[in-house]
């Protein structure tokens, strides 16, 4: 890591799994809860960084997970599953309505679109109490999670519980109002919004670019999963081939077959290991039965009647890297080869609805909103973006991301402060942990199978019995975790953990560093002069080297010797 | 009526159940009555504070923390469990019964096994009977033991070794040489031992001088083995020659600043 001495930039210390989660939760707090059980608490401390618990706990692709310092030992902590554990079992024993947060604010925000980036501002600047109204143009709330990703892998009433909890706060949702036709930015200004923030997403889908697109039987596969969530019947035919390799060729690949198809192949032009798509995805498309061709792509979609029939690809090879690092692909010559089908689903891309903005928002190809990346401020002040629309298609946490950081900036023009000050910080890994030979807790992942317990067939007293078994899988699996980063991580001084601090006595310290043995976190040990000398960053207070100091020189901070005695006298006083 | 051991649990917060309220100390609802007091990680249990919660009138003590390897703090459980061992062959020289002191594991989820953990214990301690220490008149002679062992676990030398105890058995010495556990154990039971014995004559010797003799008479032990602790004591500025009675050289406890 380089070293900044830039004055404004923060540095602040995180455990990896938390410096790799663009919404920054805390996993190592929640990990330390879900090992006490304590599964509700769990699903709360989420919600203080983000409010979907239960729609990340399904689809994302846990960067947190890839960055888990257990990689180092075995296999990284489960933490995307135990995510979604705590929310389903959080929402399948009734979550607790919160109260409405009240409004200590009378400057009204709105926000353009009920996507994972508009939720999460509307979400934040709810909870500082200002008035926010979110317009969303579809019947439902949710963008891509309601209407992108599929059912099997998303289910609707999760998402509806998780926006409801978001309205429960006093969020205002209209839906069916289109921004460009039923609202402009000079309309909402009228009516009195100081702020606004645009998260209309990418709802386009990027054309092939080849003859025959236009032919009936060629469904470009976001509108084609848009339709099946709005419960449309789509006759796919028997032979489908779906363009692309990410989430959403998958899912649009998957949901073939769900309505009926008997083959579904996947063409994609690079191959498996430069697919976007999540893995775990790709695994279980293919288990299902989706047979993926890689090194291949359309040439021309050849109709009969104005309905497709066949589809002409090329073989690829893999050229030179191009922008994105990716191997580029080039078609071999004189490769042409046809397959008959039904329906063609391109899933090559999405793009920005552009026309509905003011150009002086876009970038110069006119593709994107074009913000300062770091307040996403668009070149009209106290007008904002975010999420897809300014990044292009990207993912669930990182709307959520661009959500919470667009909410610091509106919050911050609102109250007339400046909107980088302070903002500009370093993340630093930072893990106690310095050698992993040493770390011998070795254990394979504990995994317990998905349950929806309200909704399998199971009698209440096997239901029970199922989901006592899951919890005790979890706070196993939670164990895993080594709680790497820093003390305060788990929440230090709140409820879970009084977070305590050696301290030592350095006229009784005699130097015989034995602190320095017993402290398992390499916190504590002889300096320079001699002495004792505690790392308050790595303390994290559990008191051992205070039990075992052989001069009684060390002490700790809150569990004092002289409290531990005088809570063992009080409870001996207590009745029996 | 039928004996109710006051039984204190010492646990950690990370293995404490759910149903305790966390202010501190409490008593489990719905457990078999157990009288709770919360520590961060159990590795916090100093050996002093066990002996003390004795001397408190508790009839048992009772140490909970999560199953190794798995601890929130590494190893903390494993740490407690080196005191605990020392504690327990230091206690069984007092005349208190080392059964008294347990060390056991569970998770907070596991209920069932908390309960069965606390039943068996206090089945333990009710056969027993009332701890020697409880009760308006403890008796005198395990109170002293109890006095000497809480001298000795305040004092440095069973401290270092059994902090020491991981780093010796698993990385040697500072000359790499490793220590066997057999090893390691024989120098701790003879350093109990001699400390317990040492620190029993410190007491005696507080505040009235004694000869090698009447020491020897008094913990029944052979007068040349009591004389070799008095030139340590000496050694150590412990204890210093008071008086000559009768030929015979009476020793006192010296105040250490
Ligand atoms: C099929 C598919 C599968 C995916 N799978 C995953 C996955 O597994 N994991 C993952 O992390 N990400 C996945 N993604 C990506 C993820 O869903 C998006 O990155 C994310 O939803 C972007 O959030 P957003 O708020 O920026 O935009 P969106 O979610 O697109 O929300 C934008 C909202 O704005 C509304 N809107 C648009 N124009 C207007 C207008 N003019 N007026 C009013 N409202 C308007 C839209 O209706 C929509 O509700 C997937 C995407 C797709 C399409
Ligand atoms: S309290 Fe624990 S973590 Fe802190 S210095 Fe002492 S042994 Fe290390």
């Amino acid at each position: 890591m380089t070293v900044v001495s830039s004055a404004f930039k923060n540095k602040r210390r995180l455990p990896p799994c938390r410096a790799a989660c663009p919404a920054e939760v805390n996993v190592q707090g929640y990990m330390a809860l879900l090992q006490q059980g304590k599964f509700k608490e769990s699903v709360e401390l989420i919600r203080k960084s983000m409010p979907f618990p239960a729609i990340c706990g399904r689809v994302c692709f846990s960067p947190c997970q890839d960055a888990c310092s257990r990689k180092n030992i075995d296999q990284p902590v489960g933490i995307r599953y135990l995510k979604r554990l705590a929310a389903d079992i959080e929402r399948e024993q009734g979550r607790i309505k919160p109260d409405a947060v009240p409004k200590t604010h009378n400057e009204k925000v709105a926000i353009i679109g009920a996507g994972p980036a508009g939720l999460s501002t509307a979400y934040e600047l709810a909870k500082l109490g200002y008035p926010v109204t979110v317009f969303e143009r579809m019947p439902e709330p949710g963008g891509m999670m309601r209407y992108g990703i599929p059912d099997y892998r998303l289910q609707k009433y999760v998402v509806a519980n998780e926006i409801a909890y978001i309205q429960d706060l006093g969020v205002e949702i209209k839906t069916g109002v289109e921004f460009g036709k039923d609202i402009e930015i000079d309309t909402l200004r009228n009516e009195g919004y100081k702020a606004i923030f645009i998260a209309n997403g990418t709802q386009l889908s990027t054309k092939l670019g080849v003859p025959g697109e236009d032919l009936e039987g060629v469904f470009p596969a976001v509108e084609f999963l848009r339709d099946v969530s709005l419960g449309k019947t789509v006759d796919v035919g028997e032979k489908v081939a779906v363009i692309g390799g990410g989430n959403s060729a998958i899912d649009a690949a998957c949901t073939s077959l769900r309505f009926g198809a008997k083959e579904v192949t996947v063409l994609y032009r690079r191959s498996r290991n430069e697919m976007p798509a999540l893995p775990h995805e790709v695994e279980a498309a293919e288990k299902e039965g989706v047979k993926i061709c890689f090194l291949v792509a359309p040439k021309q979609i050849i109709g009969e009647e104005g309905r497709v029939k066949l589809i002409e690809c090329l073989r690829m090879k893999l050229g030179e890297p191009d922008a994105s690092g990716r191997r580029r692909p080039v078609p071999i010559q004189r490769t042409e080869h046809t397959y008959g089908v039904d329906t063609v689903i391109p899933a090559i891309g999405q793009m920005p609805e552009t026309s509905c903005l003011p150009s002086i928002l876009l970038d110069e190809r006119a593709r994107a909103i074009s913000v300062d990346q770091l307040t996403l401020e668009t070149k009209i002040p106290g007008i904002f973006a975010g999420g897809d629309v300014v990044t292009r298609p990207a993912s669930v946490i990182e709307a959520v991301g661009a959500g919470k950081r667009a909410a610091v900036s509106i919050d911050r023009y609102l109250n007339g402060a400046n909107l980088r000050t302070g903002r500009e910080e370093e993340i630093e890994e930072t893990t106690w942990v310095k050698d992993w030979e040493k770390i011998t807790r070795k254990s394979e992942r504990y995994t317990a199978p998905h349950i929806d317990i309200g909704r399998q067939k199971v009698s209440f007293e096997k239901a029970d019995e199922l989901l006592t078994k899951i919890k005790a899988v979890a706070t196993f699996e939670a164990r895993r975790c080594l709680e790497c980063g820093l003390c305060t991580e788990c929440l230090g001084g709140e409820e879970l953990c009084e977070a305590d601090k050696a301290v030592v006595d350095e006229t009784l310290c005699i130097g015989c560093n034995v602190c320095a043995i017993v402290c398992p976190f390499e916190a504590v040990k002889k300096n320079e002069t001699g002495v004792a000398q505690v790392n308050e960053d790595l303390c994290k207070g559990c008191g051992t080297c205070s039990a075992s100091c052989p001069e009684r020189a060390i002490g700790m901070q809150r569990f004092t010797d002289s409290l531990i005695l005088t809570n063992v006298a009080a409870t001996l006083g207590e009745p029996t | 009526m039928m004996f109710r051991p006051k039984i204190v649990g010492f646990l950690c917060n990370w293995s404490l159940p759910q149903e305790v309220n966390t202010t501190g100390t409490g008593i489990i609802q719905g457990y078999p009555k157990i009288r709770i007091v919360r520590v961060m990680c159990i590795g916090r249990i100093d050996p002093v504070i066990v002996l003390e919660t004795f001397v408190k009138g508790a009839d048992g003590v009772l140490v909970i923390g999560c199953h190794p390897p798995d601890c929130h703090y590494i190893e903390g459980n494993l740490q407690a469990e080196r005191k605990i061992k020392m504690l327990k062959k230091l206690i069984s020289r007092t005349g208190l019964e080392p059964e008294r002191l347990r060390l056991d594991w569970a998770y907070a989820s596991e209920t069932e096994l908390f309960a069965t953990i606390i039943d068996d214990f206090r089945t333990q301690v009710a056969v027993l009977g009332p701890s020697p220490l409880a009760g308006k008149k403890p008796d005198e002679n395990v109170l002293a033991g109890i006095m000497a062992a809480k001298a000795v676990t305040g004092d440095s030398r069973l401290r270092t070794l059994v902090g020491r105890e991981k780093e010796l058995i698993e990385e040697g010495n500072v000359y790499n040489e490793k220590v066997e556990q057999e090893e390691f154990d024989e120098v701790m039971n003879e350093s109990i031992d001699e400390e317990y014995v040492r620190s029993r004559i410190r007491l005696l010797v507080k505040d009235r001088p004694m000869s090698v003799e009447g020491l020897a008479r008094h913990l029944g032990l052979d007068p040349k083995k009591v004389l070799r602790h008095i030139v340590v004591l000496r050694h150590r500025g412990l204890v210093a020659l008071d008086k000559i009675e009768r030929e015979d050289p009476l020793y006192i406890a010296l105040e250490v600043t």
